[in-house]
This record gives structure tokens, C-alpha cells and sequence, in this order.
């Protein structure tokens, strides 16, 4: 038992320190207290990552994974949350929502993500799952005064209930198709037993979850209307911190039934048409947004079809690509939104022509917001290109190269509405434009994201390579 | 056609109160009608969940779903005053079609798969279905195997119990540092 | 010690962060003089420190006696599917010997610009450009594949063109061109039409070898077939007429003149559009496949020495001159990759970086000295204020010319005698006509600048027409150097405000510079000594394991050899003879002389008309094309198809967006769709 709260580091000392965090806030009422608190509690997270790694094997009898993959994930999901955390506080105060509570529900929320992120039984899946999308809908109903946060609360949660369902439902099948809840028993089951009907069903409905999850056409919808509702730093939560969750519990699933499944070109075609349709709408309709929120939440869907095409290559090049692509998405994004936040006031300032001549009023800002703009639309030396290379070599190598050629033009599409951002910033004319409110954390984090991002794209080969060894022995 | 015996008797009867209840709940105008059906509803499930011998479930359901949660519910409609549940309706419209014409078709494709292609039923852990379902198993399992699930919920119920608190308590802002209590 | 050369790639690119941090956070400031020698010496430092480094390598290979090319590889940039791109670099005797001339010519224009930037407003932002262009420029030369190469080669003409626009709010004149803005941009907008053709020919030679390193294409180059090699060489070639200005690519030299002085010194004359021949040196042997590619190099090369060097004589902007100058000589270059003497080549790389970057650096001083004065027409006489200045122009026209026994008579000579040992008399023969052109106008450069009477103070107060006959004004051609500077800024400091000039030696900071630069154009040549000396040169032993040369190395007999070098030498000795008693002596023969012969007079100032045949045959009917034809056929055709794609997408994301109905229920009923199909795909395959 001991040696299983050590296997999870990660997962005890989140456990603990969400307790610590509710207690300091009961009694203390300090919410920059317990956002300190919970930057601590995520650095401490990624600390005992880099400095504990855990052995590849599983604890709590074969309920959780331990090694690489997830101390892989388990990073994305603490540096999410640490980074949302960084460019918080001063957002928060604007929209007078500075509540402890925010911090102590993202911390849950992370939590759930590393439960889904180390799972290798499918009941800890929902768990995960569950905990993870019960706090994000809290979050998105932060601004409590404020209407379309209230919807946009509701509407994630009822949506999210009713993939949940399907999710659950597809659980029950497996279960009833081979007897198993846990991954690698399944596995073994389907290999002796055969793959049924009825398990083929159960796996369409549990990857409905997913698909909802990470915002895959056509389950996508809910995705705009609850980023642009939500606090924007909880946008950037959502659609980098699940998303990546949702994404790395995927590949376990796939990656352990994959060796019961000897031929699954069925599973790589379906996710290689969701993958085009995903890419198609997400970056087509995001041409015609003028709110960058929900430009982004577009994006964000066009994103998850990139990711897709990586999940359709179905290799282990193809999941690690997906793992890369996470990680810098995560912070490409939160790097958006967080210049967003910045300058919003009040749901106001969020249009692409609010920030015309942002350039000559605060370069740093709009040089910020260009790095990471150019970074989504995949222009090297940025990450965003090498991440986006990465899947769609793996799917030209699982002979899907039409489909990283309808990557490619995707994403050729997608810097026009990208680029659109930087060219009102640095060339129209400002107007009285919005002051931004920016403080020394989330200045000093928008920077450091824009850094790794640049250092992402220029130096990709260790990460690329500890994506790679992530997936080399995860599948073993 | 297998042959008809009590079982099979009690869970076509049972099973056609599940629909009916459930029908019942969504068509009824009346909010009080509708949840008094889906206590109708559980109630038929909990006699599903017996006949598939699994009494702890069963009785869960009827304490916890029929019981607890749905007097919840009445309490919650009943203070909310529900009164101009026309309101609520919307008109007929081409989407309710989809929904309807969709429902179907998800229908049909389980009824295919589950009626047509016998799935193939795995070995059942060579414990005797009967004990599957006591609250003495359960519990053996839940701390033993699932012990992990089992506590790791609680930060999930955690969550949830945060998350309500925030939304839904009242003068909870800036001036929140006069009021003591949050939790 | 070769693994220690990424420190010569890194140490340019430091220099350019913390200057941009200088520049951004405004270090000068309110102290602008105190602090401006310190951040021009920490730049001069980040180049000097890899030239020390490339010595140290350049020692250590010398006394190796077999040479082999190392590769360092600093980092593995994309080690996954399909195509590796490492950055590597190949340390060889050719990619150092570039190495030294970029480092070290660099270090001294970096020391020379802290005098010449004195003051200037973007002291710093220029010093940032210029550590970019040489981290650009170590990567070009440096890299191992074709990758690292063409990063290399793109950053140095983004740096270009940051350069030639930095003072981006000058006017400058040119065809079609009112500003240094304008200048910038076709020299970018050229450059990209030969970076086409250079991405073409590496796209062929990666799809038939699925590799870009150099010792890759060079071991296997025998699986290329001959149309392939022909198109391949054939495109680079191309890619080189674009860097390094030759027919018809070179107009945009001439205009990148409107950059700061040291720009043009070692960008624009020493080191960058020397990348073309390091290019073709670099892929010899890939070149000795495609005699024809080698013929068309050796034309081309061969008509830019003379057309450039006819242009030379009648310019009177002391840039343009050095400028067209530079034309010639790198069409003299190409002339000797185009008949297989790749070393000389190298070797003439190397004395023209010398020579040049000296001229350049000379006119800068003389243009910072005159207040910004480029006409030579209103100079003169400058020899006894600037002494320095003035001897060592001298001593690199002398080299220019090829004045016997300097570094430019060893090398012109050895590329004259190798075209004329591998058969090509014609070529010859025009290489020696436009040898005579250089030396001639090299002499009427000095002696209108330097000798004579004074004319800068008088020019405007009492034109003098009697004297400098070339003076006079609207001569019935199109004068744009004389015009425009009348109605620009330059004008000022002597026209407006009625100052009168008072020129004066420039600072040590640039003098010493000059001075290095000018012994180097004295001494570099007997590195290269012709084959009547001595049967090997050092610079044949030293590039012999890097780069090949054409068989049998075309060998003449000793009789031949002396008489060509004679021919050489007597060529040089009557051109600036001729320039000295025309320009000194007899100044009415060239006002004479221009009247008679005014259709070629004008013809050659206004350079055969190049810019605006461009004009008439590109841009006009573009122009006239978008205007008339076009137009229409933009409105109803192009709006229909080009500008409706994008309409089709907004429309369609207008179409999805309608989707997007905010209504909870709507979009359950679309997930249950999704569902619906994502079963009936999976289960029922």
C-alpha cells in the first residue's frame, strides 16, 4: 500500500495537498494564500515527476500505470494547471470572482485528469473522467453574476452528463462483452475469447466520451458556447488540460486493446474521417468569428482534429506525436488565452478589432500574442509546426497520406484567421484601445510560455524523444 | 421462442413499467406527474436488478434513487412552484423529429446487435452469479480489489460538494470575508 | 579543435540577443556616447572571438597533411518519420577558409562601424542586424546539408534587407524607387526569384537521394542521371544569379547601396554574394557532371564582368561605381566556376573580399567625412585631409586593378589564364576587355576623389563646369545620381544650410581597419601564385581535399603562361595609366570624348537600360495586364474563383455557423447523431 501511494506520487501528494488547500481556505479566507498554495501543490506535482520518475508497472493492483507515459501526461496536466494558475489572479480580481474555490476546483480537476491520464482500469477511467468534468463545470459557472457563465455551466453539464451516459453505457458492454474492467485482462480476454459485436459497440459508445471530451465533430458543439461563457482562464483550462486528459486516457485504451486487435483499420478509418470532419469545421467556421474566444474554442476544435489524425496513424509514432502535440498545445493555448484575459474587461475587448495597434501600446503583449499565433497556425521555428509534423508524418507512414494532405490544407487554412490577430496588432491603427492589466506573474509566465514554445520549435528532439519513449514502453 | 417461465414472466412485465414510466416521465405536462413516474421508473428497475439477483443494487435503488433523491426533487419542485409548466413545452418543431427519428435508429442498431449477433458472454470471474450481487461480495470487492476506485471517489464527491458550495451560496464575493463559514 | 566551431555559429547569435535586448530596452538611452563604443566593441567582440576560434582550427588543419572534412553535429532537429534534419556542420578546408574571411573581414568592419554609426539613432538595432547576418552567414557556409545551408541562405537576405532598409525613411533614387524602403524590397523581392530555383533544385536532388548533406550528394552523385544533374546545377545556378547579382538577376546590388556603408562593405561586396561561388565550389563535382550548366556559368559570368564594368565607368555616386565594380568581379568569379577552376574561384573570393571591403570602407570614410556626399563630381582633392584614407584606397584600386603583384592581379590573372587554357578565347578576350574597364575606372575613382582640386565647397555656390567636365548639369540623360541627392537630405549640410564642408580623417576606429584590409590586398595574392612560380600554390594544396577541380587541370606551357601574365599585367598597368592621364592630365578628352560618344555615354550611365527594360518588360504590361485585362477579368473571373474560394469558406463557415444554434437540445440531438453513425461504422463494418 505504501509502496502504491509512492508508484503515484503524483496522485498521493495531489490528494493530500487538495485537502490542505480546503483547509487553508475554510480557515484563512485568503485566496492569493491558497493560489500560492496551489502553484506549490503543481510544482510540487512536476517536482516529484522529474525527481521520483516512476518505474514502469502498475499499483494499486492494476488499477493505475505507473512509468513514462504517465509521468508523460501527468506533466501536460500540472503544467497546465500551473500555467492557468500563473495568469489567473489578476483576471480574476477584474471580473471579482477571486475566490479561493476557483484554485482548490482546478486542483480536483487536475487530479482527475491524472487519474485519467494513469488509468489502467476503466472504472478509474470514469473516475477520472468524472471528477475532472464535475469541476470544470463548477468552473465554467464561476462568473456566478453573470448569465452566459450560468449557461454555459449548464450547458457543459448537461451535454457532458449525456456523453457521460453514453460513456458509461459503453463501459457496461465491455464489461458484459468480456468480463473485464481492467485494461490489459480485456486484452487478454478479447485475444482468447474473440472480439464481439457487442464489445465493438461498447468501445463506439466509450469513445463517444472521448470524442465529446476533446470536442470531435460532430460532439463539438457545446465547445464555443462554453468557452465563450466560461472565465477565460478557465477557457484555457478546459481546452488544454482535458483536452490532453481525454487525448492520453485514448491512447491507453487503444494502445492496450490494440495488440487483441490485429487488424483495426476499421477504428483508423473511423477516427481518420472524424479527424476530417473535425478539422474541416473546427477551421472553416472559425474563419467567420470575430470573438477571439470564440475563435480559439474553433480552433481548439480544429486542434483536436490534428491530434486525431495522430490517434487515426494508429503507430506509436502517431501517439507520441499526439502526446508532443498536447504539450505544446497546452501551452500555446494558455498562452492565448492568457493574453486575452488580460486585456478583457468585463466581456468587452474580446473581438479581433479590439486589438487593433495593440502593437504601439503594448508590444510585448502583441508580440506575445503573435508568437503564439503564429505557433497555432504551425509556422515554424514555432512548436505548434513540429507537433503538427509529427502526426501528419505518422499518418503518411500508417499509409493515411491523404489524410495528412487534408491536414495540411487545413491547416493552410487556419492562418488566415490566426494571422488575422497579428495583422489588426501590428498594422491598423489603434484605437482608444483597452489598457492592459497585466501584473509581474502573468507577464513573466506569458513570457516564459512564449520562450518554450520558440524553444519547442527549435529544439524538439529531447521532448520529441521522451513523447517517443513514452509510447515505446507504455505499449511493451 | 424461449420458453416462458416466472423469470422471464416478471421481466416482461417489469421491463414494459420501465418504458411506460419512463415515457410517462418526459410526455407528462405536470412536473410533480413526471417525477412521480420516474419513481415508478426506479422502482421497476430495483425489481429488474432482483431478478437479475443483484438485492444490494436493487435496494440502493429504491433507498437512495426512489427514496432520498426523488424526494429531493418533489421537495425542489414544489418550493420552485412550478405552476405554468406550459412554459417549459416548446412547439413541435423539424428537431424534435431528428431527436425522435435518431432515438429510433439508436434503437434499432442495439436491438440489432444485442438480439441478432449473441455476444459472446465471458467467463464470470468463477464466482456464482448469486453472489455476485449480495452486499457482502460487494463490499469484500470494493476494499479489496477496488479499493483504490472506492477511495479516490471521495475527491471526486469532494468536488462536487466545492463546486455546489461556490455556485450556489448566497453573498459569496468580496464581502465574503465578514461571512465565516464556507464549508 | 574543428568540434569546438558551433562556438563561431553561437557567439554571432548571443551578440544579436543581447543587442536586441539593448535595442528593446533602450540601453543607450540618455548616454547615448559613453555607452555606444561599449556595445560596438561587445559586438566586434562576439565575431572576434569565433575568428579566433577558426584560426585555431585553420592552424590546426595546416599542420595536418591529410585534410578530411569533419562533421559536427551540434543537434538532431527532427529525428522522427520521414526525413531527419540535423544541425550539422562540416568543418573542411573550404568551409573554413570562407569562415576566416567572413570572421575576420567581419571583425573589422564591426570595429570600423562603431566610428561610422557614431550618433545614429540605431546604434545598437544595427549592431544586432549585423551579428545576425553573420550567424546567418557562419550557418551558410558552415552547414553540413542543404537545410542548415538554406536557413543560412534566407537569414542572410532577410538581413539584407533589414540592412539596405535601415534607414528606412531616406530617400534613394533608382528606377522605380524613391526610398531605401523601395530598395530593401527588390533586393528581397529578386533574391526570391533565385530562391525558387535553389528550393527547386534541393527538392530534385531529395527525391532522387532522399538525403541533402554534402557528402551525401557528392558519393552518390553518379545515381543521378544527366537531365536531372543538368537541372539540378541548372536551378542552383539560377539560385546563385539571384544572391550573388548576376545577369539578369543583379539589379538589386546596385540599389542595395542605399544601406549603411559597412553593409554594403560586407554584405554587399565581401561575404554574401560570395554564396553563390561558395555554393558552386562547395558542389564541384556535382558540376563537373553538367557541361552545359558549366558553359551557361561561364557566359553569364563572363558578359556580367563586361557589362558591369562598362556601367563602372561613367557612375558618379562612389558606391555605384564600387558596386557595379562588385557585378563584375563576381561575374569574373563565375567566369572561372563556369570553365572548372573552382579554387580560383575561391581564391579570387577571398582577394575581392579583401580589395572591396577596403574600397567600400574607404568611400565610407570619405562619405562620412563629406557629410553624407556620395558624388564623386563634387569631391577632389581629398588626399591631403584624409591620408589614411587616401593611401590605402589606392593600394586596394591598385589590387582592384590588378596592378601587378597585388592579391587582385594573381587571381584575375589565374582565372583569365585558366578561361584561356580551357579553350574559351572569346571569353577570354572579354575578361581581359573588362579587366581593362576595371583598372580604368578603379584610376578615374581615385583621382576624382582624392586628386585634383577641391570641388566640394564650390559645387553648389559655382558649379565649375570648366574644370570637372562630367559636371555639368542635364547633359540631356537621366541623372539620377546627381538629381536626387540635389533634392534629398544629403543636400543639406553643405547646400541648405550653407556650411561649408571641412573634410577630415576619420577615427582610428576606422582607419585601423582600413590599414589591415589594405596590407591584406597587397599580401593575399602570393597565397595563390601562378603555376609558372611554383608548380603548386598554397591555395591549391589548401582547398585540394574540398574542392575539385576540372581534369587536366588545363595546363599550359610555361611561354604561354608568361605571356598571358604579361598581357595581364600591361592590360592593368594602360588602364589605370589611361584613367590617370585622362581624369588627372586631360580632363576635356572624357568631356570630349562623352560629347561624341554621348548615345553610349548615357547608355552605359543609365546601365544598358537594364532597370527599365525590367520595367517595360515585367513590370509595365504586369501593371498594364492587372490594369486593363486583369482588372476585369480579376472582377468577374478571379472574384470568381480566387477570391471565391475564400468566399466559399466564409459562406460555408457562415453555413456551420447556423449550426451553432446555442440550443442544448440541438446539440444532443447532433452527438446522438455522431453516435448513430460512429456505430453503424464500427459494428457493421
Amino acid at each position: 500500500m505504501l509502496n502504491d501511494l509512492l508508484l503515484t506520487l503524483p496522485i498521493t501528494i495531489a490528494t493530500v495537498w487538495v485537502l490542505v488547500l480546503i483547509l487553508c481556505e475554510a480557515f484563512v479566507h485568503n485566496a492569493n494564500l491558497t493560489r500560492w498554495l496551489t502553484a506549490i501543490g503543481f510544482a510540487g506535482i512536476i517536482a516529484s515527476i522529474f525527481l521520483i520518475p516512476s518505474p514502469e508497472g502498475y499499483a494499486y493492483g492494476t488499477m493505475l500505470r505507473t512509468g513514462t507515459f504517465t509521468n508523460f501526461s501527468n506533466f501536460i496536466f500540472a503544467v497546465s494547471g500551473l500555467l492557468v494558475v500563473s495568469i489567473s489572479d489578476k483576471y480574476l480580481e477584474e471580473e471579482e470572482i477571486n475566490f479561493g474555490e476557483y484554485y482548490i476546483i482546478l486542483f480536483i480537476s487536475t487530479i482527475g485528469m491524472m487519474l485519467m491520464g494513469s488509468a489502467a482500469n476503466l472504472s478509474v477511467i470514469f473516475i477520472g473522467l468524472e471528477t475532472m468534468s464535475v469541476a470544470l463545470y463548477t468552473l465554467a459557472g464561476m462568473l456566478r453574476k453573470d448569465v452566459r457563465s450560468n449557461e454555459a455551466a449548464m450547458k457543459y453539464f448537461l451535454l457532458g452528463s449525456f456523453a457521460t451516459g453514453f460513456f458509461l453505457y459503453g463501459i457496461a458492454l465491455i464489461y458484459g462483452a468480456t468480463g473485464e474492467l481492467a485494461l490489459p485482462r480485456i486484452a487478454a480476454s478479447l485475444q482468447t475469447n474473440g472480439v464481439s459485436t457487442l464489445f465493438w459497440i461498447g468501445l463506439s459508445l466509450l469513445m463517444i466520451g472521448f470524442l465529446f471530451k476533446v470536442s470531435a465533430v460532430p460532439f463539438h458543439q457545446w465547445t464555443p458556447d462554453v468557452y465563450e461563457g466560461s472565465p477565460t482562464t478557465a477557457a484555457a483550462f478546459m481546452s488544454t488540460g482535458s483536452k490532453a486528459a481525454a487525448f492520453s486516457s485514448l491512447i491507453i485504451v487503444l494502445s492496450n486493446i490494440s495488440i487483441a486487435l490485429p487488424n483495426n483499420a476499421v477504428l483508423q478509418t473511423a477516427f481518420a474521417y472524424i479527424a476530417v470532419a473535425t478539422m474541416a469545421v473546427g477551421n472553416i467556421t472559425a474563419l467567420t468569428q470575430d470573438n477571439l474566444k470564440r475563435m480559439l474554442a474553433y480552433s481548439s476544435i480544429a486542434h483536436a482534429g490534428y491530434m486525431l489524425v495522430g490517434i487515426a496513424a494508429g503507430s506509436n509514432e502517431g501517439y507520441s506525436g499526439v502526446l508532443y502535440y498536447a504539450l505544446i498545445y497546452t501551452l500555446m493555448n494558455v498562452g492565448a488565452f492568457g493574453v486575452i484575459a488580460v486585456l478583457e474587461r468585463h466581456r468587452t475587448l474580446t473581438n479581433a478589432s479590439d486589438y487593433a495597434g495593440l502593437f504601439k501600446q503594448h508590444p510585448l503583449l502583441a508580440g506575445l500574442m503573435a508568437v503564439f499565433m503564429f505557433s497555432l497556425a504551425g509556422l515554424p521555428p514555432f512548436g505548434g509546426f513540429v507537433g503538427k509534423y509529427k502526426v501528419f508524418a505518422a499518418a503518411v507512414e500508417a499509409d493515411l497520406t491523404w489524410l495528412a494532405i487534408v491536414g495540411v490544407l487545413a491547416s493552410v487554412v487556419s492562418v488566415y484567421y490566426y494571422l488575422r490577430v497579428v495583422i489588426f496588432m501590428f498594422m491598423r491603427d489603434p484605437e482608444p484601445a483597452p489598457q492592459a492589466n497585466a501584473n509581474a506573474t502573468g507577464s513573466f509566465a506569458l513570457v516564459a510560455i512564449a520562450v518554450i514554445v520558440f524553444l519547442m520549435g527549435i529544439f524538439p528532439t529531447e521532448v520529441l524523444k521522451l513523447a517517443d519513449n513514452a509510447m515505446k514502453v507504455a505499449l511493451k | 421462442m424461449p420458453e416462458i417461465n416466472l423469470s422471464t414472466a416478471f421481466f416482461i412485465g417489469l421491463g414494459s413499467l420501465t418504458i411506460v414510466a419512463s415515457l410517462g416521465t418526459i410526455l407528462s405536462r405536470s412536473p410533480v406527474t413526471s417525477a412521480l413516474f420516474l419513481v415508478l421508473n426506479f422502482f421497476a428497475l430495483g425489481g429488474i436488478y432482483l431478478l437479475l439477483e443483484a438485492q444490494f443494487i436493487a435496494v440502493v435503488q429504491v433507498i437512495v434513487y426512489a427514496g432520498a433523491i426523488m424526494v429531493l426533487f418533489l421537495f425542489v419542485i414544489m418550493l420552485l412552484n412550478l405552476e405554468d409548466e406550459q412554459r417549459l413545452t416548446e412547439r413541435y418543431d423539424v428537431k424534435k423529429g431528428f431527436a425522435i427519428l435518431f432515438a429510433g435508429l439508436l434503437l434499432v442498431e442495439v436491438l440489432y446487435v444485442v438480439g441478432l449477433k449473441t455476444p459472446a458472454i465471458a467467463p464470470r470471474l468463477g464466482t456464482v452469479a448469486a453472489e455476485i450481487g449480495t452486499a457482502k461480495y460487494i463490499g469484500q470487492q470494493l476494499l479489496t480489489e477496488f479499493l483504490f476506485p472506492f477511495e479516490i471517489i471521495s475527491v471526486l464527491l469532494l468536488g462536487a460538494i466545492v463546486g455546489a458550495v461556490v455556485l450556489a451560496k448566497k453573498n459569496f464575493g468580496p464581502e465574503r470575508a465578514t461571512a465565516k463559514t464556507t464549508l | 579543435m574543428h568540434q569546438y566551431i558551433f562556438l563561431t555559429i553561437l557567439f554571432p547569435l548571443a551578440g544579436f540577443l543581447i543587442n536586441s535586448l539593448f535595442t528593446l530596452t533602450n540601453f543607450l538611452g540618455w548616454r547615448t556616447k559613453e555607452r555606444e563604443t561599449l556595445v560596438g566593441l561587445f559586438s566586434s567582440l562576439m565575431i572576434a572571438i569565433p575568428f579566433g576560434i577558426v584560426v585555431a582550427i585553420f592552424l590546426e588543419m595546416l599542420s595536418e597533411a591529410e585534410r578530411p572534412a569533419h562533421l559536427v553535429e551540434v543537434y538532431q532537429w527532427m529525428n522522427t518519420g520521414l526525413m531527419n534534419v540535423a544541425i550539422a556542420y562540416q568543418v573542411d578546408t573550404l568551409s573554413v577558409l570562407m569562415a576566416l574571411i567572413v570572421t575576420g573581414v567581419g571583425t573589422l568592419i564591426h570595429i570600423y562601424s562603431i566610428g561610422y554609426m557614431h550618433g545614429d539613432d540605431g546604434f545598437s538595432r544595427f549592431f544586432s542586424y549585423l551579428n545576425l547576418f553573420i550567424f546567418a552567414m557562419m550557418n551558410l557556409i558552415l552547414g553540413a546539408n542543404m537545410v542548415v545551408m538554406f536557413l543560412g541562405w534566407e537569414g542572410v537576405g532577410l538581413c539584407s534587407y533589414l540592412l539596405i532598409g535601415f534607414w528606412y525613411d531616406r530617400k534613394f533614387e533608382g528606377t522605380a524607387i524613391v526610398s531605401t524602403g523601395d530598395a530593401a524590397k527588390k533586393a528581397f523581392i529578386t533574391n526570391r526569384v533565385g530562391d525558387f530555383a535553389m528550393l527547386g533544385a534541393m527538392f530534385l536532388i531529395f527525391q532522387t537521394l532522399g538525403s541533402l548533406n554534402y557528402t551525401d550528394i557528392i558519393a552518390k552523385r553518379d545515381a543521378f542521371d544527366g537531365t536531372t544533374v543538368f537541372w539540378i546545377t541548372l536551378l542552383i545556378f539560377i539560385g546563385c544569379t539571384g544572391k550573388s547579382a548576376q545577369l539578369p538577376l543583379f539589379v538589386w546590388l546596385p540599389d542595395a547601396m542605399a544601406g549603411p556603408t559597412p553593409v554594403s562593405a560586407l554584405i554587399h561586396a565581401a561575404t554574401m554574394v560570395t554564396s553563390g561561388i561558395y555554393i558552386t565550389a562547395r558542389l564541384s563535382p556535382l558540376f563537373l557532371m553538367a557541361p552545359q550548366t558549366m558553359e551557361i556559368i561561364a557566359v553569364v559570368g563572363a558578359i556580367t564582368a563586361i557589362f558591369a564594368g562598362t556601367v563602372g565607368l561613367v557612375q558618379n555616386d562612389i558606391k555605384k561605381v564600387l558596386a557595379y565594380s562588385t557585378v563584375s568581379q563576381l561575374g569574373f568569379m563565375f567566369l572561372a566556376l563556369g570553365v572548372g577552376a573552382f579554387q580560383i574561384a575561391i581564391f579570387h573570393v577571398m582577394t575581392h573580399a579583401f580589395f572591396k571591403a577596403c574600397l567600400f570602407l574607404g568611400s565610407g570614410s570619405v562619405i562620412h567625412a563629406m557629410h553624407e556626399e556620395q558624388d564623386i563630381r563634387k569631391m577632389g582633392g581629398l588626399r591631403k585631409y584624409m591620408p589614411s584614407t587616401s593611401t590605402t584606397f589606392f593600394i586596394a584600386s591598385l589590387a582592384l586593378a590588378g596592378f601587378p603583384l597585388t592579391a587582385g592581379f594573381f587571381s584575375k590573372d589565374a582565372i583569365l589564364a585558366e578561361a584561356f587554357a580551357s579553350g574559351h578565347i572569346v571569353l577570354y578576350a572579354i575578361g581581359t576587355v573588362a579587366a581593362f574597364c576595371t583598372a580604368f575606372y578603379s584610376m578615374r575613382l581615385c583621382v576624382l576623389t582624392f586628386l585634383g582640386e577641391e570641388r566640394f565647397n564650390k559645387s553648389v555656390a559655382a558649379p565649375t563646369t570648366s574644370s570637372v567636365a562630367e559636371q555639368e548639369p542635364g547633359g540631356g540623360h537621366g541623372d539620377h545620381g546627381y538629381d536626387a541627392h540635389d533634392d534629398h537630405g544629403h543636400g543639406d549640410a553643405h547646400g541648405a544650410d550653407g556650411h561649408a564642408i571641412h573634410p577630415h580623417e576619420s577615427p582610428a576606429f576606422m582607419t585601423v581597419p582600413l590599414w589591415i584590409l589594405a596590407a591584406l590586398s597587397l599580401g593575399a595574392g602570393f597565397l595563390g601564385l601562378p603555376a609558372v612560380v611554383t608548380e603548386h600554390s598554397w591555395i591549391h594544396g589548401w582547398l585540394e581535399s574540398s574542392v575539385m577541380q576540372a581534369e587536366a587541370a588545363h595546363h599550359l606551357s610555361h611561354e604561354t603562361e608568361w605571356i598571358l601574365l604579361g598581357i595581364g599585367s600591361l592590360v592593368a598597368v594602360l588602364g589605370l595609366g589611361f584613367g590617370y592621364f585622362v581624369y588627372a592630365m586631360r580632363i576635356e578628352i572624357a568631356a570630349s570624348a562623352k560629347r561624341s560618344l554621348a548615345f553610349l555615354y548615357t547608355t552605359l550611365l543609365d546601365k544598358y537600360y537594364i532597370d527599365e527594360l525590367y520595367e517595360l518588360l515585367f513590370v509595365r504590361p504586369v501593371q498594364w495586364l492587372s490594369d486593363k485585362v486583369l482588372f476585369r477579368f480579376d472582377t468577374s473571373v478571379v472574384d470568381g474563383t480566387v477570391n471565391g474560394i475564400g468566399d466559399i469558406f466564409m459562406s460555408l463557415g457562415n453555413g456551420l455557423r447556423k449550426w451553432q444554434s446555442g440550443v442544448a437540445q440541438n446539440y444532443a440531438v447532433a452527438i446522438t447523431f455522431g453516435l448513430i453513425l460512429v456505430i453503424a461504422f464500427i459494428a457493421f463494418r
